[in-house]
């Protein structure tokens, strides 16, 4: 995967939510990565496939909102420089000043707080794409308009979370 | 953090209808005639907007997040499973190490207890040697040779150095020349001392070689005898062979049975 062409195609894919590449990249990293920071960092296997998620996610998260727009050409020592940078300064985009990172990081500490069903209905329906019928099938649901009502009210439900916090911060 | 610009809540499942394709042809068509005339409701649109697209993104952000630890989980599993099965063929393993271990140190008790016992020089001696029994009292003549008849007393009751020294003490002129020799062989060679048995040798081959005597052919015999207690195994075989080759000689089937035997190793 490391023609100009086919990495071009990866990042196309990423930004269409196809996140396959990612784990397929996780699966057949992990073991090599968890030495590597063994030996870089003493990390113990579970605290690095941790960071490797983390920094995998962040990654998806550069390109999703466009601050990558070219994938780098060893994606391996990149994803190894992103983590060796979060663990020496623990930058993340948590972090980061602009208003869009910081909505979207608290809308994600949110998300969250929400039951494990809305969390997987939300992302049923905003990232997969399905259709309500889909969703119902997913999820185990009667039929699509109770598949549609439950996603009404999980959204609903994180509005106002996300309304009581700003008015909690404000006071 | 910035708080919502707007509240929803009074729009938002009207704005959901419409963003989710909801509404029916007319209502759309009302909708969105709406959206251009009603400020708030445009502006509660563009909210809704925000928050939708920021959904997406902490949606894509969360499935990758719960594939990837998913996929963690398995792999995890993966790994105990190899683990749990590499474990159990090496405790296999050991299991039959530990068993081929016992059996063969079974096996090596085994033989040591039935292995044939090695041969042990003296009993070998004792079993394969057949001694001279030296000169009859006729032909010693006592009244002619006192000497002599004394030294083949003492020989037969086992004075081997007693018997040496009154035998070299008889006259030349009184005893033949081959016999005086090999009896001093065979007294030497009967004190089984190693020093004894070396300087048996000479006197007995110097007879074996005097192929006129008729000590000869008993002389050959003995010198084997005294080779193999000397552990010259070649000349052992070699003398002791001629022996058993030699239909007179009086030897012949002690000599047989020896080279058959394994007291006289191979070469």
């Amino acid at each position: 995967m490391n023609s100009p062409q086919q990495l071009a195609e990866v990042l196309t894919s990423l930004r269409i939510g196809n996140q396959s590449y990612l784990i397929a990249f996780y699966e057949q990293n992990r073991d090599l990565f968890a030495r590597w920071a063994r030996r870089q960092h003493q990390l113990e296997p579970a605290a690095a496939h941790a960071l490797l998620r983390t920094v995998l996610v962040d990654f998806y998260d550069q390109v999703a909102d466009g601050r990558l727009t070219k994938l780098p050409p060893d994606v391996r020592a990149y994803v190894y420089g992103l983590a060796d940078e979060q663990l020496r300064s623990a930058t993340t985009t948590e972090i980061l000043p602009e208003d869009e990172a910081g909505r979207r990081q608290q809308l994600l500490r949110l998300f969250r707080q929400l039951g494990l069903d809305c969390q997987k209905i939300l992302m049923y329906f905003y990232f997969r794409g399905y259709n309500f019928e889909k969703v119902a099938g997913k999820m185990g649901f009667a039929n699509a308009n109770v598949a549609r009502l439950q996603k009404a009210t999980c959204l609903r439900k994180l509005y106002e979370l996300r309304t009581r916090t700003a008015t909690g911060n404000l006071a | 953090m910035t708080p919502p610009a707007f509240d929803l809540r009074p729009y938002l499942e009207e704005l959901e209808r419409f963003a989710d394709g909801q509404m029916t042809t007319a209502e759309q068509a009302a909708f969105e005639i709406r959206l251009e005339q009603d400020a708030e409701l445009y502006q509660a649109y563009q909210a809704y907007e925000q928050l939708t697209a920021d959904l997406r993104w902490v949606a894509g952000h969360e499935t990758l997040h719960q594939r990837l630890l998913a996929l963690d989980r398995r792999l995890d599993q993966r790994q105990e499973a190899l683990t749990r099965i590499r474990r159990r063929q090496r405790k296999t393993q050991q299991q039959w190490g530990g068993i081929l271990l016992v059996g063969v140190l079974a096996l090596l008790g085994l033989w040591l207890i039935l292995r044939p016992a090695a041969p042990n020089a003296e009993v070998a001696w004792a079993r394969y040697y057949v001694p001279e029994a030296g000169l009859p009292d006729d032909a010693v003549n006592e009244r002619r040779r006192p000497l002599l008849a004394e030294a083949m007393r003492q020989y037969r009751d086992g004075h081997y150095a007693p018997a040496l020294h009154n035998l070299r003490r008889v006259p030349s002129s009184n005893l033949g020349q081959d016999t005086l020799l090999y009896y001093s062989g065979i007294m030497l060679l009967s004190q089984e001392q190693p020093e004894q048995i070396r300087a048996a040798q000479p006197f007995l081959r110097r007879v074996a070689m005097q192929s006129a005597s008729p000590l000869a052919g008993r002389a050959r015999y003995h010198l084997g005898m005294a080779y193999w207690r000397n552990q010259q195994i070649t000349a052992a075989r070699n003398t002791l062979r001629s022996v058993a080759n030699d239909p007179r000689n009086p030897y012949q089937d002690a000599a047989r049975q020896l080279l058959r035997s394994n007291a006289l190793p191979q070469e």
